[in-house]
């Protein structure tokens, strides 16, 4: 079995409250763990899927791995080197090799800058280059992503969404990435476009032997595209396991919510009320600070309420850690389904 | 039809100019469909197909003149049939060709006052809207509670200002809202997407109107709480029997919760039919738009074998020159393989296929509808 070419280990990551700026003496200042004790490894070739509802710290993580984000705690290794303490010159030849394909496609472009020099500054910035070398790297990477040359002379918000992400992808291959952060790559496109999208990153994986972390909400897009998947519930992963045999029978109740969701969605007569009802009565998703403490699904959780309320759920001695159930296949719920 | 009719649009056109291209964009380019009493009307489309430009003409609020705007929007009104941009065409010369408009002499600014007057009984007591997003529909200096109760004294019988606070307190019940109690006090930064977004909906419905404009209401929203909001839509169209046009560009919501389907393509109508009919990956009669579209969402079988998504070769239309014969030729798959000298130089009518299905395309026989 090949080495894991990413390996997060133990990462945690907290926010101070933005609510709160002043902090009265002798008081404590609030913080909200987006992640917290996060691990997983990704292999060459490998899609890691990571999904989860708003606000869950899917993003904090795939901005942690290429240290936009400090950590608090945790140490992330890439290719056997640990990046985390890395002082930023020794770590500029490695952040050659990993990039982040980003969430919001006009901020991540710069809107006064032509198409072909978006890329020749990436093409650039790491290797020194004659001017024929750049624009034969130019034409390579268009060719790559499926975009035509007219484009090239084109402004951002001159190009519509799938061509803005393709321009997106080929900027993190120019510099020659080998691992890709995926933020949300479909989300702002029509269903169209996001298949061409979809399978562009497919070919791509195959033609380079790319790795990506590819975080959605998508759940049937993250199931094709992904090996694994893991799925986070307020900064934590409750579930993690081969992207079939969690889509088929998940084992934890959140993520059984999810997908279940899915399928309400898609058959007209199937529509589940016990779940609606169940997880409306109960808390809300986004009271982080009254939250519970122990397992952190547990306010919402329809087999927690079955149980008779246990113990074990809710007293921060025996929170449920993330255990395996054979196969690989690892949740984190004392009662999984 | 046994139904009474709604809403009927007929030739709907508007255009916007662009200043920076000299051209129109041809936002929504000769729509017509209508809805009957009691009816969800789904309208599926890509971004920039022109769904929301079409409901947002249906209410009178779109924006960014100099545009133009022409065709009959008629509202279904007890007192007969009232045409929403009535006397527009005094206002608008067009230069026509081939029925299509080509350049446009005169726009419409002096109209608009006219409409805004026209619509103010209309809008809000009749004509209710659910916006894309909540938040920015709402006002974020007033609670929650308070517009709702605005919203009940403006539109309805109901003078007192006790009884229309009451009256918002069942609404927020009905839509599900916990602690309605608390939640009324609440400002619409205060409370999480899904619940602003059910919010939203009890102020659209508080108005009691006859036909309900859902713009996108479950986009941007998570995958749990969207089936929550499409759930609640599904049993408050069961429970009030309300007529609502739902634009979505997600087909399973538009499965879910509508009776008729309309799906819009670079600012047209390319097929329009009874969901079971449109929107069933098996079912025959189908506009190669509608067949790609479906393809390109993955379905169970696809994703167990791990297999390349069927995409729709090329990018949305642009609606400034939009082409001469049927606007989804140049992507159309049909293209490589099966196709007639028509769909390059003629568009295609929306002719009927089958009993109250209607498709856009030269490549199928129409019936006689006699």
């Amino acid at each position: 079995m090949p080495r894991a070419i990413l390996d997060v280990e133990h990462v945690k990551k907290s926010f101070g409250h933005p609510g709160r700026w002043w902090v009265p003496k002798g008081g404590f200042r609030q913080t909200i763990p987006a992640v917290d004790d996060v691990s997983f490894f990704i292999r060459p070739n490998e899609t890691l899927g990571l999904v989860g509802e708003t606000g869950c710290g899917k993003t904090t993580i795939g901005r942690a791995i290429l240290k936009l984000t400090p950590l608090d705690q945790g140490r992330i290794v890439f290719d056997n080197v640990d990046i985390t303490a890395m002082p930023p010159k020794q770590f500029r030849p490695l952040r050659r090799r990993m990039q982040m394909i980003f969430q919001d496609l006009d901020a991540a472009l710069n809107p006064k800058m032509r198409i072909r020099s978006i890329l020749k500054e990436a093409i650039c910035v790491h290797h020194r280059l004659t001017d024929s070398e750049i624009e034969q790297r130019t034409r390579e990477l268009l060719e790559q992503v499926n975009l035509k040359k007219s484009k090239l002379s084109n402004y951002p918000g001159e190009l519509s969404g799938g061509e803005k992400r393709r321009v997106g992808i080929a900027r993190s291959l120019a510099v020659g990435a080998e691992f890709l952060v995926a933020d949300e790559p479909t989300s702002a496109l029509d269903v169209s476009i996001q298949a061409q999208v979809v399978n562009l990153m497919r070919t791509l994986q195959s033609e380079l032997g790319l790795s990506y972390l590819f975080i959605s909400h998508d759940l049937r897009i993250v199931e094709l595209i992904s090996h694994k998947v893991a799925v986070m519930y307020l900064g934590k992963i409750v579930e993690m396991g081969m992207a079939g045999s969690i889509a088929d029978a998940p084992r934890h109740p959140y993520s059984h919510i999810l997908w279940s969701s899915l399928v309400d969605k898609r058959s007209r007569e199937g529509m589940s009320e016990f779940t609606c009802e169940r997880e409306q009565n109960r808390g809300n998703f986004r009271d982080r600070e009254t939250r519970s403490l122990g397992c952190r699904f547990a306010p919402r959780c329809p087999v927690f309420l079955d149980k008779g309320c246990p113990r074990e759920c809710t007293s921060p001695e025996t929170a449920p850690e993330l255990r395996d159930i054979g196969g690989g296949h690892k949740v984190a719920c004392h009662f999984p389904l | 039809m046994d139904n009474q009719r709604i809403l009927t649009i007929e030739n709907l056109h508007a255009y916007f100019y662009a200043r920076s291209k000299q051209a129109f964009i041809r936002s929504v380019d000769n729509v017509s469909f209508e809805i009957h009493q009691g009816q969800t009307l789904g309208m599926v489309g890509e971004s920039g197909s022109g769904k929301s430009v079409t409901a947002l003409s249906v209410m009178g609020l779109v924006q960014g003149s100099p545009g133009v705007i022409s065709g009959a929007i008629r509202f279904h009104t007890p007192d007969g049939p009232l045409n929403l941009l009535h006397g527009i065409d005094r206002h608008v010369q067009l230069k026509r060709h081939n029925g299509r408009i080509m350049t446009v002499i005169k726009a419409a600014r002096p109209w608009e006052k006219r409409l805004q007057r026209r619509m103010k009984g209309i809008r809000g007591s009749q004509l209710a809207m659910i916006f894309q997003d909540p938040r920015s529909a709402m006002n974020p200096f007033s609670t929650i509670g308070r517009q709702i109760t605005e919203t009940i004294l403006r539109n309805t019988a109901i003078s007192s200002r006790k009884e229309a606070r009451d009256k918002t307190l069942a609404w927020l019940e009905q839509v599900r809202i916990d602690a309605p109690k608390i939640r009324y006090h609440n400002n619409p930064h205060g409370l999480s997407g899904g619940m602003c977004q059910r919010a939203m909906i009890a102020m659209a419905l508080a108005a009691e109107p006859t036909l309900l404009i859902a713009d996108e209401p479950t986009t941007g929203l998570d995958a749990t709480i969207q089936s929550r909001i499409v759930a609640l839509m599904g049993q408050i169209k069961s429970r009030l029997g309300l007529t609502t046009l739902l634009i979505s560009h997600d087909i399973d919501v538009i499965r879910q919760l509508s009776d008729r389907v309309a799906v819009m393509y670079g600012g047209t109508v390319l097929e329009n039919g009874p969901v079971d009919a449109v929107l069933d990956p098996a079912a025959a009669p189908k506009h190669p738009y509608t067949a790609a579209l479906l393809a390109s969402v993955p379905d169970r079988r696809l994703i167990k074998k791990k297999g390349v998504l069927k995409a729709i070769k090329g990018d949305v239309l642009d609606t400034i020159n939009t082409p001469k014969g049927c606007r989804f030729y140049p992507r159309c798959r049909q293209y490589h393989g099966k196709i007639v000298a028509a769909c390059v130089n003629q568009e295609p009518p929306l002719s009927p296929v089958a009993q109250g299905h209607a498709v856009r395309c030269w490549l199928f026989e129409p019936i006689n509808s006699g």
